[in-house]
C-alpha cells in the first residue's frame, strides 16, 4: 500500500526544448511530452467500502520522446517527425494498454511501446522504399511511477541524476561502438574513420531497439537529449545544471551550454523530475 | 506464446551482460560497460514440444553503494546468479543475493554460473566451493562468455526449469581453472 500511496503523490514536471544550433539551417530534431490518464476521481461518497477506489484509479503515464533525424535537412526532419508522430498516434489508439497496465503484464506493456516505435519505422520504410532513405534516432521513456520503461534506437541519450550522480541508461547504437565492442577496430580508428557518426540501428534503417527498465526515486531528474548536446557539453556540466535548477531552467541552460560549446548540430533536451505533490 | 522472466543477478562486473550478449547475439565484447537499471533481451527456446520466450532481465550489478532493487526481481520465473571465478568476493555474496531474490520472487529455479573460466591462471574457486553451492541447492556450472563454454547449457537448463513444476535437481557441470 505504501507504494500505491507514493505512486499517487508524485507529479512529473517535464519540459522540452529544441534548437537548430549555430551551423545548421534546419532543425531535424523532434520531441514530445505526453501524459496519458484515464481515471475516475471519487470526490465524495458515503459508501462504506471505498476499496472501489483501487479499481477506479489508474496509473498516470508520462511519455517522453526525443528523435534526431538523419539523411539531409528535409529527409531528417521528416523522419524524426514521422517517428514521433507515429508514437503519439499509436499510444493514443492503444491507450487501453495503459488502462490495463499492471506489473504482472508489464511485458505486454513493453511490447506496446516497442510496437509504437515500429510503426514509425514501417511508415518510413513504406514512404522511402529505396535503400538509404531518411532515418532517425528515437529515445522514449515511459514513466509509470516509479518505473521508467525505455525503448531506445540510435545515439540520442537517456540519463538520470540521483543525489548528484549522473548515470546514462542508454548505450549509443553506432557502428563505432559496435565495432569497438567486438574488437574489430580500436577507439582511435573508429574516431578517425567517423564510425561514431554512423548509426548501427535507426528507425527507418536497420531497426534494433534496445529495451530496458529503470526504477526512479523521488527527486531524480531525467534527461533525454540528442547528440547535439553531448558533443558539446560534458557529463559533469550536465550533472551540475540538472542538480541546481528546476526542469525549465535546466532545459534552457543545457541548450545555452550546447550553443556556447559550438552549436554544431541541432540540440534537443527533455528534462523531467518526479516531485512529491 | 509462453513467456518467462529470467533475472540475471550478481555483483557488478561478473559478466552478466556478456553472457546475455553471447547467448542472444553470439557476440563477445571485451570492453566493459556497466548496466544501469535493467536491459531486457529475449530469446525463444524450445522445451519439448513447447516454444518458450525467455525474457532476460540483465539487472544492474550489486555494488558497495547500491543494493539490487527488489522491484526488478518481482515476478521472475527463474534466476541466473553470476559470479566471477577470478574474484572470490563475488562468490561469497551469492548466498545473500539468493535471500534477496527469495524475498522478492519466492523460491524459483536458480542456477549459478561461475563465469570467466577461460581465465584459468586467475581462477580462485575450488571443488569445495562447488560442493557448497550444490549443498545449498544451486545447479552450478562454469561458463565463459568469451569462448561460449557453458552458456547454452545454462540457458537451456533455465528453459527446462521454468516449464516444470519443480526445478531439476541441483547438479554441477564445473571445470575449475586450477
Amino acid at each position: 500500500m505504501e507504494t500505491e500511496t507514493l505512486a499517487r503523490s508524485v507529479r512529473i514536471d517535464a519540459v522540452g526544448l529544441s534548437h537548430a544550433g549555430k551551423v545548421r539551417s534546419a532543425n531535424e530534431d523532434h520531441f514530445a511530452i505526453m501524459v496519458l490518464h484515464r481515471s475516475i476521481q471519487l470526490r465524495s461518497t458515503n459508501l462504506q467500502d471505498t476499496t472501489i477506489l483501487d479499481r477506479l484509479r489508474r496509473p498516470e503515464v508520462n511519455i517522453l520522446v526525443v528523435a534526431d533525424g538523419v539523411g539531409g535537412a528535409i529527409g531528417g526532419k521528416l523522419a524524426s517527425g514521422v517517428a514521433v508522430r507515429s508514437v503519439v498516434e499509436y499510444l493514443a489508439e492503444a491507450v487501453g494498454c495503459v488502462q490495463d497496465f499492471d506489473v504482472d503484464r508489464e511485458q505486454t506493456f513493453l511490447d506496446h511501446l516497442s510496437r509504437a516505435v515500429e510503426r514509425g519505422h514501417d511508415r518510413l520504410k513504406a514512404m522511402f522504399q529505396a535503400h538509404g532513405g531518411p532515418a532517425t534516432t528515437l529515445t522514449m521513456v515511459t514513466v509509470v511511477w516509479p518505473r521508467a520503461y525505455v525503448v531506445h534506437v540510435g545515439d540520442s541519450r537517456g540519463y538520470y541524476l540521483r543525489n548528484g550522480t549522473l548515470k546514462q541508461f542508454t548505450r549509443d547504437q553506432t557502428m563505432g561502438d559496435y565495432l569497438v565492442d567486438i574488437g574489430a577496430v580500436t577507439e582511435q580508428h573508429a574516431q578517425k574513420a567517423g564510425l561514431y557518426n554512423v548509426l548501427s540501428s535507426a528507425v527507418g534503417g536497420d531497426l534494433v531497439p534496445s529495451v530496458g527498465v529503470v526504477d526512479l526515486m523521488e527527486g531524480d531528474t531525467l534527461l533525454l537529449c540528442s547528440d547535439g548536446l553531448t558533443k558539446h557539453v560534458a557529463d559533469e556540466r550536465i550533472a551540475q545544471v540538472l542538480g541546481t535548477n528546476d526542469p525549465e531552467t535546466a532545459a534552457q541552460s543545457l541548450i545555452d551550454a550546447a550553443l556556447e560549446g559550438g552549436g554544431s548540430d541541432n540540440v534537443t533536451v527533455v528534462v523531467a523530475r518526479g516531485n512529491a505533490e | 506464446m509462453i513467456q518467462k522472466k529470467v533475472c540475471m543477478v550478481g555483483v557488478f562486473g561478473t559478466g552478466k551482460t556478456s553472457l546475455v550478449q553471447r547467448y542472444v547475439h553470439s557476440l563477445f565484447s571485451s570492453k566493459y560497460h556497466s548496466t544501469v537499471g535493467v536491459k531486457i533481451d529475449r530469446k525463444q527456446v524450445r522445451v519439448g514440444e513447447t516454444d518458450v520466450n525467455l525474457l532476460l532481465w540483465d539487472v544492474e550489478g550489486r555494488t558497495a553503494e547500491q543494493e539490487i532493487p527488489a522491484s526488478y526481481l518481482r515476478g521472475a520465473h527463474a534466476v541466473l546468479f553470476v559470479a566471477d571465478g577470478t574474484r572470490r568476493e563475488t562468490f561469497d555474496q551469492l548466498f545473500e543475493l539468493r535471500e534477496l531474490t527469495r524475498s522478492a520472487a519466492g523460491d524459483i529455479p536458480s542456477i549459478v554460473a561461475l563465469n570467466k573460466v577461460d581465465l584459468t591462471d586467475q581462477w580462485t574457486l575450488t571443488a569445495a566451493d562447488t560442493a557448497k553451492l550444490i549443498a545449498a541447492g544451486f545447479h552450478t556450472l562454469t561458463t565463459s562468455a568469451k569462448t561460449g563454454e557453458g552458456v547454452e547449457d545454462a540457458f537451456r537448463w533455465i528453459g527446462v526449469a521454468t516449464m516444470k513444476d519443480a526445478a531439476p535437481a541441483a547438479q554441477a557441470q564445473v571445470r575449475h581453472g586450477n
